[in-house]
């Protein structure tokens, strides 16, 4: 026999689960679904375990596809498991968008293009576009990229779907890198940045994690179906509204537009403008700060001078020469 | 192998689904549609005729209509059933969060923002929380975008990484997100250059009559060219702050961590490492270390140390 596809395989696999009455066991599965080596079975240990790697890889296609398949046992045959998919749960719904709209899907999906998310975003725009009708659009004048891999976005998403608990290594702001598990409530997206929000289980309680500073891999751990997120989450600063702190700091004339746009003109010290500039996290202000080389004073809160002035001291040390 | 197999799955089902919706459509079209080859469409078509039911009789399969197929139509008489499926968790955030970047950075906000809140209401309450800030009154992009679509060389003001006002015509190509922050891809009159300028950096622009004649950088849009390697020596603390810089690569045991990459704007690589200030160990070559250095002096100094 000629070899089969994988995604021939993948395709006569969703139709057989989805049109099957009841059920489909592994056996039947095996014997009847083109691509697997119907008939095989039993003839020797080696083609049953290679049929078995085939069948949990496609079943993790087809999961990661967003098809999980349904298993079904069956307490008269001794309770063996058998599976099936739920076509109405499993189909796209049309998604309304304008071809305009579909472009910016595209741009969207290119944001990924190198990171771990890149395929994931691709086969998105591919779905969203087999039930929109084609119209040809003007090339659009923009690109996207992220520098970052996001595969612990992936996982996190996957996670919360499944009401699965996640374990990784984390840096905060605040202390030293530790491993927390975490059941996931919420992905919360402001402009380019990601949070987590959930129970973390070290404090049995709501924190919320900066996506981008997980250190390595995200682990699900534990089993599906483990928590339910409340109906309410509080945001806390991530709130739409919500803002933690006003801090005052001195620009250079014509210099740190980005302060400038967040904050308000309150006055004037010698050339430079003092502006007051609402924040939610101090640490992303201390940054922008430092990055500015010197076109930007903090001037309060003392907890940003001082953080300015501790990682200048810091940066100073490390590269004495 | 299934790295490849998914993205065309999905494929392979959209054909069905938009022929399902559209009728029988030519391949060019659907080439287009999906950003592939028609020639692609044709092998793509001649692998769904081959999948269908359990029993794998004429009447078990997908079918098309052979004559059409042989006009370069697609018309699909039998689907069994098959249809495009549900968005998977992993498509729908990476989706919204770069929807979200687009947005949060300017760049065609109108429609960006139609299709986040399209896509979010899709995928269901449970699934991803936007924040998003309030439009921002900003003529700068439009002009931008303006300029670029016109063609027309663009006269800005433009604050330089040193902070020096300066101005400059350039031939906008094109404004690329990168990270959530906008980047204005040009041509550099005055520098005879490609550049790519920081838009939040740019003070005023006024579109001129002038020609675009320069053709936009077929480089992937990024002219950054790789300057020297570096490495660089910190707690694990500051670990996150390294990991997204294109091609590094990280060794981690766990206590301190050892860092390697290109560098190709170490004014930019230096400004990062001075935000993980208090995690830095040490910098190679010495270069960077001066560059760090200069930068935490320009700080303390106004901050009056």
């Amino acid at each position: 026999m000629d070899r089969v596809a994988p995604e021939e395989r993948l395709l006569n696999l969703l139709i057989a689960l989805t049109s099957t009455r009841v059920r489909m066991t592994k056996q039947q599965i095996r014997s009847t679904v083109y691509g697997y080596d119907n008939g095989t079975h039993g003839v020797d240990d080696k083609a049953d375990a290679a049929f078995e790697r085939m069948f949990e890889r496609d079943k993790e296609d087809l999961r990661r596809l967003g098809v999980p398949l349904q298993t079904v046992t069956d307490a008269a045959n001794g309770g063996d498991i058998g599976y099936r998919i739920d076509a109405s749960a499993a189909t796209m719904q049309p998604i309304d968008v304008t071809p305009a709209e579909l472009a910016i899907l595209s741009l969207a999906a290119d944001y990924w293009r190198d990171a771990a998310l890149g395929s994931d975003a691709r086969q998105a725009v591919t779905k969203v576009a087999s039930r929109v009708p084609h119209e040809s659009i003007p090339e659009l004048p923009f690109g996207a990229r992220a520098t970052g891999s996001r595969a612990a976005l992936g996982a996190i998403a996957e996670a919360l779907h499944e009401r699965r608990a996640v374990r990784f290594d984390y840096a905060s702001s605040s202390s030293a890198p530790a491993t927390r598990t975490v059941d996931p409530w919420r992905i919360v997206v402001v402009n380019a940045t990601e949070y987590l929000v959930g129970r973390d289980h070290g404090a049995d309680a709501s924190r919320t994690f900066r996506v981008s500073r997980i250190l390595g891999t995200v682990k699900a751990v534990g089993e599906p179906g483990a928590f339910e997120p409340p109906a309410h989450v509080d945001l806390g600063p991530l709130g739409p509204s919500a803002v933690v702190g006003t801090a005052t700091v001195a620009v250079r004339p014509e210099a740190a537009h980005a302060l400038r746009r967040a904050g308000t003109v309150v006055g004037s010290d010698g050339d430079w403008d003092v502006l007051e500039v609402p924040y939610r996290h101090l640490d992303a202000l201390r940054s922008e700060i430092l990055g500015l080389a010197g076109a930007a004073r903090a001037v309060a809160p003392t907890e940003l001078v001082e953080g300015v002035r501790r990682y200048t001291r810091a940066a100073l040390e490390a590269t004495h020469d | 192998m299934t790295e490849r197999s998914r993205p065309r799955v999905a494929r392979l089902l959209g054909i069905v689904a938009y022929l399902e919706d559209n009728g029988p459509t030519p391949f060019d079209e659907l080439a287009r549609h999906f950003d592939v080859s028609a020639e692609q469409i044709s092998h793509d078509i001649e692998q769904l005729w081959l999948v269908g039911r359990p029993g794998g009789f004429a009447n078990d399969l997908i079918d098309f209509d052979y004559d059409s197929f042989a006009d370069g139509i697609a018309a699909i008489t039998n689907t069994q059933g098959a249809t495009q499926v549900r968005l998977a968790p992993r498509e729908g955030v990476a989706l919204v969060a770069a929807l979200s970047a687009l947005v949060g950075s300017g760049v065609a906000p109108r429609a960006a923002r139609s299709a986040l809140d399209k896509v979010t209401r899709a995928l269901g309450e449970e699934a991803v929380t936007i924040v998003a800030r309030p439009d921002s009154e900003d003529t700068l992009m439009p002009t931008l975008a303006a300029a670029i679509q016109a063609g027309r060389v663009a006269s800005l003001e433009y604050v330089d990484a040193s902070d020096r006002r300066t101005e400059r015509d350039v031939e906008p190509h094109r404004i690329v997100t990168i990270d959530g922050a906008p980047y204005l891809e040009c041509w550099c009159r005055r520098a005879r250059d490609y550049r790519t300028l920081r838009v939040d950096r740019i003070v005023g622009v006024t579109v001129t009559d002038e020609p675009v004649v320069t053709a936009a950088s077929g480089s992937e849009g990024f002219t950054l060219t790789r300057e020297y390697d570096a490495t660089v020596r910190l707690r694990r603390a500051g670990r996150w702050a390294l990991e997204d810089i294109p091609g590094v690569t990280i060794d981690d045991d766990g206590e301190l961590v050892t860092a390697s990459m290109g560098v190709t704007n170490e004014r930019w690589l230096a400004g990062r490492l001075l935000t993980i200030a208090t995690a830095l160990i040490a910098a190679e070559p010495a270069s960077l270390r001066a560059e760090v250095a200069r930068q935490a002096k320009a700080v303390a100094a106004a901050h009056g140390e």
